[in-house]
Protein backbone atom coordinates (compact mmCIF):
# COMPACT_ATOMS: atom_id res chain seq x y z
CA UNK A 1 0.00 0.00 0.00
CA UNK A 2 1.05 3.54 -0.80
CA UNK A 3 -0.36 6.70 1.40
CA UNK A 4 -1.10 7.79 -2.39
CA UNK A 5 -3.29 5.01 -2.75
CA UNK A 6 -5.14 5.61 0.13
CA UNK A 7 -5.02 8.90 1.46
CA UNK A 8 -8.06 8.40 4.10
CA UNK A 9 -6.19 5.46 5.79
CA UNK A 10 -3.07 7.04 6.15
CA UNK A 11 -5.64 9.84 7.35
CA UNK A 12 -6.71 8.14 10.14
CA UNK A 13 -3.64 6.06 11.05
CA UNK A 14 -1.56 9.53 11.14
CA UNK A 15 -4.34 11.16 13.73
CA UNK A 16 -4.28 8.04 16.01
CA UNK A 17 -0.60 8.21 16.02
CA UNK A 18 -0.48 11.52 17.01
CA UNK A 19 -3.20 11.41 19.06
CA UNK A 20 -1.49 8.05 20.38
CA UNK A 21 -4.00 5.38 20.47
CA UNK A 22 -2.22 3.84 17.50
CA UNK A 23 0.46 1.55 19.74
CA UNK A 24 2.29 -1.55 20.16
CA UNK A 25 4.08 -3.14 16.03
CA UNK A 26 1.51 -0.93 14.29
CA UNK A 27 2.75 2.24 15.84
CA UNK A 28 6.30 1.05 15.13
CA UNK A 29 5.46 -0.07 11.56
CA UNK A 30 3.81 3.52 10.93
CA UNK A 31 7.14 5.22 12.71
CA UNK A 32 9.09 3.39 9.81
CA UNK A 33 6.61 4.48 6.87
CA UNK A 34 6.52 8.19 8.72
CA UNK A 35 10.24 8.18 8.23
CA UNK A 36 10.44 7.98 4.75
CA UNK A 37 6.78 9.84 3.45
CA UNK A 38 6.32 13.71 2.82
CA UNK A 39 3.21 12.84 2.80
CA UNK A 40 2.50 11.12 6.23
CA UNK A 41 4.75 13.45 8.15
CA UNK A 42 2.17 16.41 5.78
CA UNK A 43 -0.68 14.71 7.39
CA UNK A 44 1.21 13.80 11.23
CA UNK A 45 2.09 17.98 10.98
CA UNK A 46 -1.84 18.30 10.28
CA UNK A 47 -2.37 16.46 13.22
CA UNK A 48 0.10 17.40 15.29
CA UNK A 49 -0.59 21.14 15.26
CA UNK A 50 -4.52 20.98 15.59
CA UNK A 51 -4.90 18.21 18.36
CA UNK A 52 -2.77 20.07 20.35
CA UNK A 53 -5.81 22.89 21.46
CA UNK A 54 -6.89 19.66 23.14
CA UNK A 55 -4.06 19.82 25.96
CA UNK A 56 -5.46 23.86 26.65
CA UNK A 57 -6.86 22.87 30.35
CA UNK A 58 -3.11 21.81 31.13
CA UNK A 59 -1.49 23.60 33.64
CA UNK A 60 1.88 24.61 33.41
CA UNK A 61 4.08 23.08 36.19
CA UNK A 62 7.66 24.00 36.74
CA UNK A 63 10.23 21.02 36.95
CA UNK A 64 12.41 21.12 39.90
CA UNK A 65 15.95 22.19 39.37
CA UNK A 66 17.87 19.00 39.04
CA UNK A 67 15.88 18.32 35.70
CA UNK A 68 17.93 21.48 33.87
CA UNK A 69 21.25 20.01 35.39
CA UNK A 70 21.01 16.87 34.24
CA UNK A 71 19.96 18.27 31.06
CA UNK A 72 23.55 20.32 31.42
CA UNK A 73 25.22 17.29 32.49
CA UNK A 74 24.02 15.19 29.50
CA UNK A 75 24.65 17.69 26.54
CA UNK A 76 28.41 17.90 28.71
CA UNK A 77 27.40 21.93 28.51
CA UNK A 78 28.69 22.01 32.28
CA UNK A 79 32.16 21.84 32.79
CA UNK A 80 33.21 19.06 35.68
CA UNK A 81 37.02 19.08 37.35
CA UNK A 82 38.11 16.15 35.24
CA UNK A 83 37.13 17.65 32.06
CA UNK A 84 38.65 21.05 33.31
CA UNK A 85 42.10 18.96 32.74
CA UNK A 86 41.58 17.38 29.67
CA UNK A 87 40.67 20.72 28.52
CA UNK A 88 43.88 21.98 29.44
CA UNK A 89 45.60 19.01 27.46
CA UNK A 90 43.73 19.93 24.68
CA UNK A 91 44.25 23.44 24.81
CA UNK A 92 48.24 22.90 24.74
CA UNK A 93 47.77 20.56 21.67
CA UNK A 94 45.65 23.15 19.99
CA UNK A 95 48.03 26.11 20.70
CA UNK A 96 50.70 24.23 18.87
CA UNK A 97 47.99 23.53 16.04
CA UNK A 98 46.93 27.21 15.89
CA UNK A 99 50.76 28.39 15.57
CA UNK A 100 50.86 25.93 12.77
CA UNK A 101 48.05 27.44 10.88
CA UNK A 102 48.52 30.50 11.26
CA UNK A 103 51.36 30.31 9.86
CA UNK A 104 50.13 29.16 6.77
CA UNK A 105 47.25 31.24 6.91
CA UNK A 106 49.69 33.99 7.49
CA UNK A 107 51.37 32.78 4.20
CA UNK A 108 48.36 32.59 2.14
CA UNK A 109 47.26 35.51 2.87
CA UNK A 110 50.24 37.40 1.72
CA UNK A 111 50.17 35.57 -1.39
CA UNK A 112 45.95 35.65 -1.59
CA UNK A 113 43.37 38.13 -2.04
CA UNK A 114 45.47 40.60 -0.87
CA UNK A 115 45.84 42.92 2.29
CA UNK A 116 42.88 41.71 4.61
CA UNK A 117 40.64 44.73 5.80
CA UNK A 118 37.79 44.16 7.89
CA UNK A 119 37.38 40.94 10.17
CA UNK A 120 34.17 40.16 11.88
CA UNK A 121 34.63 37.01 14.45
CA UNK A 122 31.30 35.42 14.96
CA UNK A 123 31.08 32.98 18.29
CA UNK A 124 28.30 31.53 20.28
CA UNK A 125 28.02 33.18 23.83
CA UNK A 126 29.59 29.57 25.07
CA UNK A 127 32.97 30.94 23.00
CA UNK A 128 32.90 28.66 20.06
CA UNK A 129 34.03 30.28 17.21
CA UNK A 130 30.91 29.54 14.34
CA UNK A 131 32.61 31.53 11.57
CA UNK A 132 35.37 34.08 10.48
CA UNK A 133 34.45 36.52 8.05
CA UNK A 134 37.55 38.10 6.30
CA UNK A 135 36.95 41.61 3.57
CA UNK A 136 39.84 42.20 1.32
CA UNK A 137 38.60 45.93 0.30
CA UNK A 138 41.94 46.29 -2.20
CA UNK A 139 40.64 43.20 -4.04
CA UNK A 140 36.87 43.26 -3.67
CA UNK A 141 37.14 40.00 -1.92
CA UNK A 142 34.91 37.97 0.79
CA UNK A 143 35.98 35.34 2.28
CA UNK A 144 33.54 33.62 5.15
CA UNK A 145 35.53 30.50 7.47
CA UNK A 146 32.70 28.59 8.82
CA UNK A 147 33.93 26.55 12.48
CA UNK A 148 33.68 22.75 12.71
CA UNK A 149 30.64 23.70 15.43
CA UNK A 150 28.34 24.89 12.82
CA UNK A 151 26.33 22.56 11.87
CA UNK A 152 24.19 22.34 8.64
CA UNK A 153 20.26 23.35 8.88
CA UNK A 154 17.84 21.07 7.42
CA UNK A 155 16.00 22.93 5.32
CA UNK A 156 17.03 26.67 5.64
CA UNK A 157 20.33 29.03 5.42
CA UNK A 158 22.35 31.04 7.27
CA UNK A 159 23.03 34.23 5.52
CA UNK A 160 25.06 37.00 6.13
CA UNK A 161 24.53 40.88 6.68
CA UNK A 162 26.00 43.69 6.69
CA UNK A 163 24.39 47.04 8.76
CA UNK A 164 25.46 50.24 7.18
CA UNK A 165 24.46 53.22 9.78
CA UNK A 166 21.27 55.21 8.50
CA UNK A 167 20.68 52.12 6.18
CA UNK A 168 19.13 49.14 5.40
CA UNK A 169 21.10 45.60 5.98
CA UNK A 170 22.80 44.63 2.50
CA UNK A 171 22.90 40.81 2.24
CA UNK A 172 26.79 39.70 1.68
CA UNK A 173 25.33 35.95 1.13
CA UNK A 174 24.91 32.40 2.27
CA UNK A 175 27.14 31.38 5.19
CA UNK A 176 29.12 27.92 4.88
CA UNK A 177 28.70 25.27 7.32
CA UNK A 178 30.87 22.27 9.12
CA UNK A 179 34.61 24.17 8.37
CA UNK A 180 33.61 24.87 5.05
CA UNK A 181 35.47 28.26 3.20
CA UNK A 182 33.62 30.51 0.64
CA UNK A 183 34.90 33.49 -1.40
CA UNK A 184 32.98 35.61 -3.64
CA UNK A 185 33.90 38.88 -5.31
CA UNK A 186 31.77 41.89 -3.76
CA UNK A 187 29.48 44.43 -5.30
CA UNK A 188 30.37 48.26 -5.54
CA UNK A 189 27.33 48.52 -3.45
CA UNK A 190 28.05 45.55 -1.24
CA UNK A 191 31.35 46.96 -0.57
CA UNK A 192 30.02 50.61 -0.06
CA UNK A 193 27.31 49.39 2.89
CA UNK A 194 30.57 47.68 4.35
CA UNK A 195 32.47 50.76 4.48
CA UNK A 196 29.27 52.13 6.84
CA UNK A 197 28.51 49.22 8.71
CA UNK A 198 30.30 48.73 12.33
CA UNK A 199 28.56 45.59 12.73
CA UNK A 200 27.39 42.23 10.25
CA UNK A 201 24.61 39.95 11.03
CA UNK A 202 23.74 36.39 10.81
CA UNK A 203 20.19 35.83 9.80
CA UNK A 204 18.35 31.92 9.18
CA UNK A 205 16.66 32.29 6.12
CA UNK A 206 14.47 30.19 3.93
CA UNK A 207 17.16 27.81 1.05
CA UNK A 208 19.10 29.54 -1.37
CA UNK A 209 18.63 33.24 1.23
CA UNK A 210 15.73 35.46 1.91
CA UNK A 211 13.59 35.99 -0.98
CA UNK A 212 12.65 39.50 0.01
CA UNK A 213 16.26 41.11 -0.06
CA UNK A 214 16.02 41.66 3.41
CA UNK A 215 16.05 39.24 6.65
CA UNK A 216 13.35 37.78 7.12
CA UNK A 217 14.15 36.76 10.85
CA UNK A 218 15.29 38.05 13.82
CA UNK A 219 18.69 37.61 14.11
CA UNK A 220 20.85 35.27 15.38
CA UNK A 221 24.33 36.93 15.91
CA UNK A 222 25.30 40.77 15.75
CA UNK A 223 28.75 41.42 15.69
CA UNK A 224 31.29 44.11 15.22
CA UNK A 225 33.38 44.42 11.81
CA UNK A 226 36.97 45.42 13.05
CA UNK A 227 39.68 46.59 10.73
CA UNK A 228 42.19 44.82 10.09
CA UNK B 1 -1.82 42.67 23.34
CA UNK B 2 -4.75 40.29 21.64
CA UNK B 3 -3.95 36.16 22.54
CA UNK B 4 -3.55 35.69 18.64
CA UNK B 5 -0.75 38.38 19.14
CA UNK B 6 0.65 37.20 22.29
CA UNK B 7 0.90 33.24 20.54
CA UNK B 8 2.66 34.83 17.45
CA UNK B 9 5.20 36.54 19.48
CA UNK B 10 5.67 33.52 21.35
CA UNK B 11 6.22 31.48 18.32
CA UNK B 12 8.59 34.17 17.24
CA UNK B 13 10.65 33.89 20.39
CA UNK B 14 10.90 30.40 20.30
CA UNK B 15 11.94 30.11 16.25
CA UNK B 16 14.97 32.65 17.16
CA UNK B 17 15.66 30.66 19.93
CA UNK B 18 15.51 27.48 17.96
CA UNK B 19 17.93 28.57 15.72
CA UNK B 20 20.23 29.98 18.02
CA UNK B 21 20.07 26.10 19.31
CA UNK B 22 20.97 24.93 15.80
CA UNK B 23 24.18 27.29 16.03
CA UNK B 24 25.22 25.68 19.35
CA UNK B 25 24.14 28.56 21.64
CA UNK B 26 23.76 27.02 25.18
CA UNK B 27 22.02 30.49 26.89
CA UNK B 28 19.04 29.79 23.93
CA UNK B 29 18.53 26.27 25.23
CA UNK B 30 18.25 27.82 28.60
CA UNK B 31 15.66 30.01 27.81
CA UNK B 32 14.34 27.81 26.01
CA UNK B 33 13.98 25.41 28.68
CA UNK B 34 13.14 28.44 30.92
CA UNK B 35 9.66 28.96 28.59
CA UNK B 36 8.41 25.66 27.57
CA UNK B 37 9.54 23.48 29.83
CA UNK B 38 7.02 23.97 32.31
CA UNK B 39 4.16 23.18 29.72
CA UNK B 40 5.71 20.28 28.25
CA UNK B 41 6.33 18.75 32.27
CA UNK B 42 2.91 19.33 32.88
CA UNK B 43 2.19 17.36 29.28
CA UNK B 44 4.81 14.47 30.32
CA UNK B 45 2.97 14.22 34.52
CA UNK B 46 -0.23 13.60 33.08
CA UNK B 47 0.82 10.76 30.48
CA UNK B 48 3.12 9.53 32.97
CA UNK B 49 1.47 10.34 36.15
CA UNK B 50 4.81 9.70 38.45
CA UNK B 51 7.28 12.31 38.59
CA UNK B 52 10.34 11.24 38.52
CA UNK B 53 9.46 9.64 35.09
CA UNK B 54 8.16 12.69 33.92
CA UNK B 55 11.26 14.15 34.87
CA UNK B 56 13.64 11.71 32.91
CA UNK B 57 11.24 12.13 29.73
CA UNK B 58 12.34 15.98 30.12
CA UNK B 59 15.32 15.10 30.14
CA UNK B 60 15.04 13.01 27.10
CA UNK B 61 13.04 15.50 25.77
CA UNK B 62 14.76 18.92 26.10
CA UNK B 63 18.26 16.68 24.72
CA UNK B 64 16.23 15.40 21.85
CA UNK B 65 14.79 19.44 20.82
CA UNK B 66 19.15 20.65 21.22
CA UNK B 67 20.15 18.10 19.03
CA UNK B 68 17.61 18.27 16.55
CA UNK B 69 16.62 22.15 16.87
CA UNK B 70 18.35 22.37 13.09
CA UNK B 71 15.39 20.10 11.62
CA UNK B 72 12.78 22.14 12.85
CA UNK B 73 11.23 24.89 10.42
CA UNK B 74 7.78 27.26 11.09
CA UNK B 75 7.37 26.59 7.20
CA UNK B 76 6.75 23.28 9.08
CA UNK B 77 4.55 24.48 11.54
CA UNK B 78 4.24 26.13 15.01
CA UNK B 79 7.43 25.26 17.37
CA UNK B 80 5.59 24.52 20.46
CA UNK B 81 3.74 21.77 18.45
CA UNK B 82 6.99 20.37 17.61
CA UNK B 83 8.34 20.14 20.77
CA UNK B 84 5.35 19.40 22.62
CA UNK B 85 5.13 15.77 20.13
CA UNK B 86 8.64 14.85 20.73
CA UNK B 87 7.20 15.23 24.71
CA UNK B 88 4.65 13.14 23.53
CA UNK B 89 6.36 10.84 21.47
CA UNK B 90 8.84 10.15 24.22
CA UNK B 91 6.06 9.63 26.94
CA UNK B 92 4.23 7.47 24.47
CA UNK B 93 7.49 5.45 23.99
CA UNK B 94 8.27 4.92 27.88
CA UNK B 95 4.42 3.96 28.35
CA UNK B 96 5.27 0.79 26.67
CA UNK B 97 7.52 -0.09 28.94
CA UNK B 98 6.59 1.23 32.36
CA UNK B 99 2.30 0.83 31.76
CA UNK B 100 2.45 -2.61 33.75
CA UNK B 101 3.69 -0.84 36.80
CA UNK B 102 0.91 -0.17 39.05
CA UNK B 103 -0.08 3.81 39.32
CA UNK B 104 -1.32 3.79 42.81
CA UNK B 105 -1.37 7.57 43.29
CA UNK B 106 -1.88 9.47 39.57
CA UNK B 107 -0.39 13.20 40.52
CA UNK B 108 -3.00 14.73 38.59
CA UNK B 109 -6.62 14.16 38.14
CA UNK B 110 -7.42 12.47 34.87
CA UNK B 111 -8.99 14.42 32.80
CA UNK B 112 -8.37 17.96 31.66
CA UNK B 113 -11.37 20.31 32.09
CA UNK B 114 -11.30 22.03 28.83
CA UNK B 115 -14.79 23.76 28.98
CA UNK B 116 -13.85 26.23 32.04
CA UNK B 117 -11.71 28.79 29.73
CA UNK B 118 -10.96 30.61 33.01
CA UNK B 119 -8.59 27.56 33.37
CA UNK B 120 -6.71 28.17 30.10
CA UNK B 121 -3.28 28.21 31.55
CA UNK B 122 -1.93 27.14 28.51
CA UNK B 123 -3.44 29.66 26.10
CA UNK B 124 -0.34 31.47 25.03
CA UNK B 125 0.66 28.20 23.33
CA UNK B 126 -2.27 27.26 21.73
CA UNK B 127 -3.43 27.73 18.30
CA UNK B 128 -5.42 30.72 18.06
CA UNK B 129 -8.32 29.57 15.77
CA UNK B 130 -12.16 29.90 15.70
CA UNK B 131 -12.18 27.38 13.62
CA UNK B 132 -10.66 24.06 15.36
CA UNK B 133 -12.57 25.48 18.75
CA UNK B 134 -16.08 25.21 16.23
CA UNK B 135 -14.76 21.94 15.26
CA UNK B 136 -14.03 20.60 18.63
CA UNK B 137 -17.13 22.32 19.68
CA UNK B 138 -19.02 20.15 16.95
CA UNK B 139 -17.90 17.07 17.96
CA UNK B 140 -20.02 14.65 20.67
CA UNK B 141 -19.05 14.88 24.40
CA UNK B 142 -18.47 11.18 24.25
CA UNK B 143 -16.17 11.82 20.94
CA UNK B 144 -14.60 14.96 22.73
CA UNK B 145 -14.11 13.31 26.15
CA UNK B 146 -12.28 9.97 24.70
CA UNK B 147 -9.90 12.49 22.53
CA UNK B 148 -8.65 14.44 25.67
CA UNK B 149 -8.45 11.06 27.46
CA UNK B 150 -6.15 10.04 24.73
CA UNK B 151 -4.41 12.55 23.84
CA UNK B 152 -4.02 14.28 27.42
CA UNK B 153 -3.54 11.49 29.20
CA UNK B 154 -1.65 9.03 27.13
CA UNK B 155 -4.29 6.54 27.90
CA UNK B 156 -4.91 3.57 25.25
CA UNK B 157 -8.19 2.24 23.67
CA UNK B 158 -8.24 -0.49 26.55
CA UNK B 159 -7.56 2.32 29.24
CA UNK B 160 -10.14 4.87 28.28
CA UNK B 161 -12.33 1.50 27.83
CA UNK B 162 -12.19 0.49 31.44
CA UNK B 163 -12.04 4.34 32.30
CA UNK B 164 -15.18 5.13 31.07
CA UNK B 165 -17.14 2.01 30.87
CA UNK B 166 -17.93 1.48 28.04
CA UNK B 167 -17.50 -1.40 25.43
CA UNK B 168 -14.14 -0.98 23.80
CA UNK B 169 -15.26 -1.06 19.99
CA UNK B 170 -17.45 1.61 21.26
CA UNK B 171 -14.52 3.74 22.23
CA UNK B 172 -12.46 3.08 19.19
CA UNK B 173 -15.55 4.01 16.53
CA UNK B 174 -16.32 7.52 19.04
CA UNK B 175 -12.40 8.14 18.29
CA UNK B 176 -12.26 7.14 14.79
CA UNK B 177 -15.63 9.60 13.85
CA UNK B 178 -14.90 12.05 16.38
CA UNK B 179 -11.11 12.28 14.46
CA UNK B 180 -13.35 12.51 10.82
CA UNK B 181 -15.46 14.56 11.51
CA UNK B 182 -12.51 17.10 13.22
CA UNK B 183 -10.67 16.60 9.84
CA UNK B 184 -14.13 17.46 7.47
CA UNK B 185 -15.12 20.49 9.77
CA UNK B 186 -11.31 21.83 9.55
CA UNK B 187 -10.46 21.42 6.22
CA UNK B 188 -14.03 22.39 4.35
Amino acid sequence: MTPQEHPDTVDLLAAEYVLGTLRGRARRRFEKWRATSPLVQERCRFWEENLMRLAKGVRPIKPPPHVWQGIRARLNLARGVSQRRTGRALAIAASVLLVAGLSALLYWRSTGPGKLSEVATISNPAGTQMWEVDVYRTSGRLIVHAGNQTTRLTDRDYELWALPTGGKPVSLGLMPVASASTQRTLTAAQLQALANSPQVAVTVEQLGGSPTGQPTSTPIFVVPLRSS
Amino acid sequence: MSSAEQSADLDEQLQSLLDRCAAADSTALERLYELASPFLFACLTRILRRRALAEEALQDVFVSIWQRAGQFSASRGRPMAWMMSIARYRAIDLLRHERSAPVLVPDLPERADSNDDSKDDSAPWMPATGLLERCLALLTDHQRNCLELAFVGGNSHEDISRLTGNPLGTVKSWIRRGLQSLRQCLES
